[in-house]
């Protein structure tokens, strides 16, 4: 009997309970959908940040590096302590490689810049060379081959002509601020001489704009650097951007000084992929390294994530709760609908409770279908939001699952409670006479 | 419809409108209960909506004001042909950066000075001010309360084996112009704090302006840094405007993380554009089912007017009209509960109030009433369904 006044009532009002069904749906597929982004926000965030510019700098140790600020004195002519070309790829078999998202070596050389063929203007200002990878293919002991270099690094420069290749030992990019102080053009041919004398001729391939120092600076494939400073092999500074967490107490703690930790803490903070754990494991691999977050970058970083992702909790709470609501809302004016016909239970005899019971498991059906059908809606409609706002697939995770089931039942539940007391309060008299 | 025709139509047309009026407020007081459920519908659609608007337009002025704390993005130097910035310099850089919000600002002045027989750079500055402007420093100490105090840079520390509160004796580098050949002009300081920055300033000796024009002699700052709260698209105009306004500088905007923010930004706001679009879409379903069930449960008394000669017109009138009524309610509601929750996720994130622009609560109360509207579409086609002879047969 029960049964069959369930099945009635779901096939007999099947617009009104399909109507709930798709509302729980489409509920349920906002709260998928905004969970499952939510739980991968940060990740993606810092992925996004991760693109423009390095957030680690690994530089030989004792090194001076007085002309990074101001110029104020030519380190790149003294053959001070250097780091190993052949070491830069250990970079990528550290315990967080997978957090690496690129990274390339630097050589800066002083070198006389003049139009090839004349003599080098004596007179001009030394113009800093650089060398460096542009997309360097690896191979790593693991197998794997990725690539690194300036491309990706420097994903944000605006470049005319096109990039050069590692292997293209003729060509050279020039900034463009020291392009039009010397009205140097794509195509032109300049000489550059080294500190020592060396010398070699380049052809303009590219010009970039980067909005900073670099912008007066001629870049070159790190091995013309090389051989211009007369240092094969030797790289000064390495830059690294990779994937990080928000320094917490622990991560402060542990810059000041690793060794103060218990081991406990150490290990934590070890298989974390705090900027700190990283530039340690960095200089786990590469001699007479010093690997160095860059302060003014991960803390805009974390500053970033931490708020986007505060955010986007509170969004997705808002969310929850507005589908809840309106869900909510229908199952009442639904359950309200049924006036009538509990009515007639009511005057053949039904206990309240067989009532109760009838509308919870109509309401359990309905809840259920629009549940599952929501729920792999919301797993699609993650991997929309996944591609539209952040370019990379959403993982699905279990816990939403679980997230979604409760709330769901909490939904229906809590929606029908209002309505069945209404219903049990119903004089069967009144409902009946139809007014 | 008739009787609207007839030669004194203008007193029945007020008598018709007054009826309309009375009827939409009769019907919008007698079902409370329903009228309630979809005005809650409609208000829950426009908080999403007026919420979610609001963060996004309030997001970036926050976040970067809040990244404008953690450092610098627009640096001034002298130009090529000028030795340093004076003071009157740096006004007029002020003059020409009026109006807009500037976070923190510092100039420093720099100096090649020896410590424990090395060679480092000092930087002289007001500290207060760098204390605002380089809040990515991690200082480990104290902040220098006053002269005589200086900062030093990890590095800097660890080679001259120098502590928090021990005193240390910089001097300037012999051969130094000014400088006495074999008594180069030294002072005694006293190190309140260790700061790490994953910079240059790691190397750096830290003090105060006033302490390195003793030591130096007086003379121009060499750069300043400005925080500026702007997006950074902005920031380009901004330093070319300065550099225009005072010849003697060069100003440049630091690019660092500026189109990541940027970046980020958009991406947040997809996010919310997208969900405020799903939760309305709930509203409008919320609206419709209701108003249907306000059909089904009004079906006798349509059929009573039609059969008094209402045409479908007035009828869909009527539901239109308390539909816009629904929205305008609603919406007005929602507009509240939206600030309230924006300035709920402006107090939680950022520690600050939000503001809702005029144009967002305008837009929102808009849309809910439209949404309303669309709302009905389906229960006006129920009304047009119901046959006042089927209707009215057991009456």
């Amino acid at each position: 009997m029960f049964l069959r006044m369930l099945r009635g009532a779901l096939i007999r009002h099947r617009g009104g309970r399909a109507m709930i069904a798709l509302t729980t749906a489409l509920g349920a597929c906002v709260a998928t959908a905004m969970l499952g982004v939510a739980f991968d926000v940060g990740d993606k965030v810092s992925q996004e940040l991760s693109t423009y510019g390095a957030n680690i700098v690994v530089q030989p140790k004792g090194a001076a590096v007085l002309d990074d600020v101001y110029g104020l004195a030519d380190a790149a002519t003294t053959g001070g302590p250097a780091l190993q070309e052949a070491e830069v790829a250990n970079i990528k078999t550290i315990f967080w490689a997978f957090n690496i998202t690129q990274f390339a070596p630097f050589l800066e050389v002083a070198a006389q810049v003049g139009a090839s063929g004349e003599a080098s203007m004596a007179d001009a200002a030394p113009v800093t060379v650089v060398g460096s990878w542009f997309a360097h293919q690896l191979a790593l002991p693991t197998g794997e081959h990725v690539s690194a270099g300036l491309i990706e690094l420097r994903a944000w420069w605006e470049v005319a002509g096109g990039w050069i290749a590692d292997g293209d030992v003729g060509l050279a990019m020039v900034g463009s601020k020291l392009a039009q102080e010397r009205g140097l053009g794509l195509g032109d041919w300049l000489a550059l001489t080294g500190p020592a004398g060396q010398a070699v001729d380049v052809q303009v391939a590219g010009l970039y704009t980067a909005g900073g120092d670099e912008d007066g600076q001629v870049l070159v494939p790190l091995a013309v650097a090389q051989q211009l400073a007369g240092r094969p092999g030797e790289v000064d500074r390495v830059e690294v951007a990779a994937l990080t967490t928000p320094d917490n107490d622990l991560a402060r703690r542990a810059a000041q000084n690793p060794g103060a930790l218990t081991v406990s803490e150490w290990e934590t903070w070890y298989c974390t992929a705090y900027a700190s754990s990283i530039a340690y494991q960095i200089e786990e691999v590469m001699t007479d390294a010093v690997a160095k977050p860059v302060r003014e970058v991960t803390e805009a970083q974390g500053t970033i994530l931490t708020k986007t992702g505060m955010i986007m909790i509170l969004v997705t709470l808002l969310s929850l709760l507005a589908s809840a609501l309106g869900v909510a809302n229908l199952v009442t004016a639904s359950v309200m609908e049924r006036a009538p016909q509990i009515g007639l239970m009511k005057a053949v005899g039904a206990p309240d409770g067989a009532v109760v019971r009838l509308i919870l498991a109509e309401m359990a059906v309905i809840g259920l279908a629009g549940g599952v059908v929501g729920f792999g809606l919301g797993l699609g409609a993650a991997q929309v939001v996944g591609f539209a706002v952040f370019g990379g697939a959403i993982t699905p995770r279990p816990v939403v699952a679980a997230l979604v089931a409760l709330l769901v039942v909490l939904v229906m539940v809590g929606g029908s409670l209002p309505a069945i007391r209404l219903l049990v309060r119903l004089r069967p008299a009144e409902v009946l006479h139809g007014r | 419809m008739a009787a609207r025709n007839v030669t004194s139509g203008d007193n029945h047309q007020v008598a018709n409108h007054t009826m309309a009026r009375r009827m939409v407020l009769a019907s919008l007081t007698r079902r409370r209960s329903r009228v309630l459920i979809a005005v809650a519908a409609v208000a829950i659609g426009a908080t999403a909506l007026g919420g979610l608007a609001t963060i996004a337009a309030d997001i970036p002025r926050h976040l970067s004001r809040e990244l404008r704390e953690v450092g610098a993005n627009l640096v001034v130097s002298p130009a090529g042909d000028q030795p340093g910035l004076a003071d009157t310099t740096l006004q007029q850089v002020d003059q020409a950066l009026a109006g807009r919000q500037v976070v923190a600002q510092a100039a420093f002045r720099y100096q090649t000075v020896r410590l424990a027989n090395q060679s480092y750079l000092a930087a002289g500055a007001d500290l207060n001010q760098v204390q605002q402007a380089k809040g990515y420093w991690a200082v480990q100490g104290e902040w220098p309360a006053g002269p005589g105090q200086v900062l030093l840079g990890t590095d800097v520390a660890a080679w001259a084996g120098a502590e928090v509160g021990q005193n240390v004796t910089v001097s300037l580098p012999v051969g130094q112009e000014g400088a006495a050949d074999e008594a180069a002009p030294q002072a005694v300081y006293t190190v309140s704090g260790i700061v790490t920055a994953g910079g240059a300033e790691d190397e750096m000796v830290v003090l105060w302006a006033d302490d390195l024009a003793a030591l130096a002699g007086p003379g121009p700052w060499d750069v300043a840094e400005y925080s500026v709260a702007s997006e950074s698209k902005d920031l380009a105009a901004i330093a070319q405007a300065i550099s225009q306004a005072v010849p003697q500088v060069q100003a440049e905007p630091v690019q660092r993380l500026a189109r990541s923010e940027a970046d980020v930004l958009a991406m947040l706001r997809t996010l919310l554009a997208l969900v405020a679009t799903l939760v309305l879409a709930l509203t409008m379903i919320g609206v419709s089912t209701t108003m249907v069930a306000v059909v089904t449960e009004r079906r006798v008394e349509i059929a009573l007017r039609k059969a008094l000669g209402a045409d479908q017109a007035v009828i869909n009138r009527e539901f239109v009209t308390e539909a816009l009524v629904l929205g305008l309610v609603g919406g007005l509601a929602g507009v509240g509960l939206g600030y309230a929750f924006a300035w709920g996720v402006g107090q939680a994130v950022f520690h600050r109030s939000v503001q809702m622009p005029w144009w967002v609560a305008l837009a929102t109360v808009a849309v809910a009433i439209a949404v309303t509207r669309l709302g009905v579409i389906v229960p006006l086609r129920r009304t047009a369904q119901i046959d006042p002879a089927l209707q009215l047969r057991e009456e």
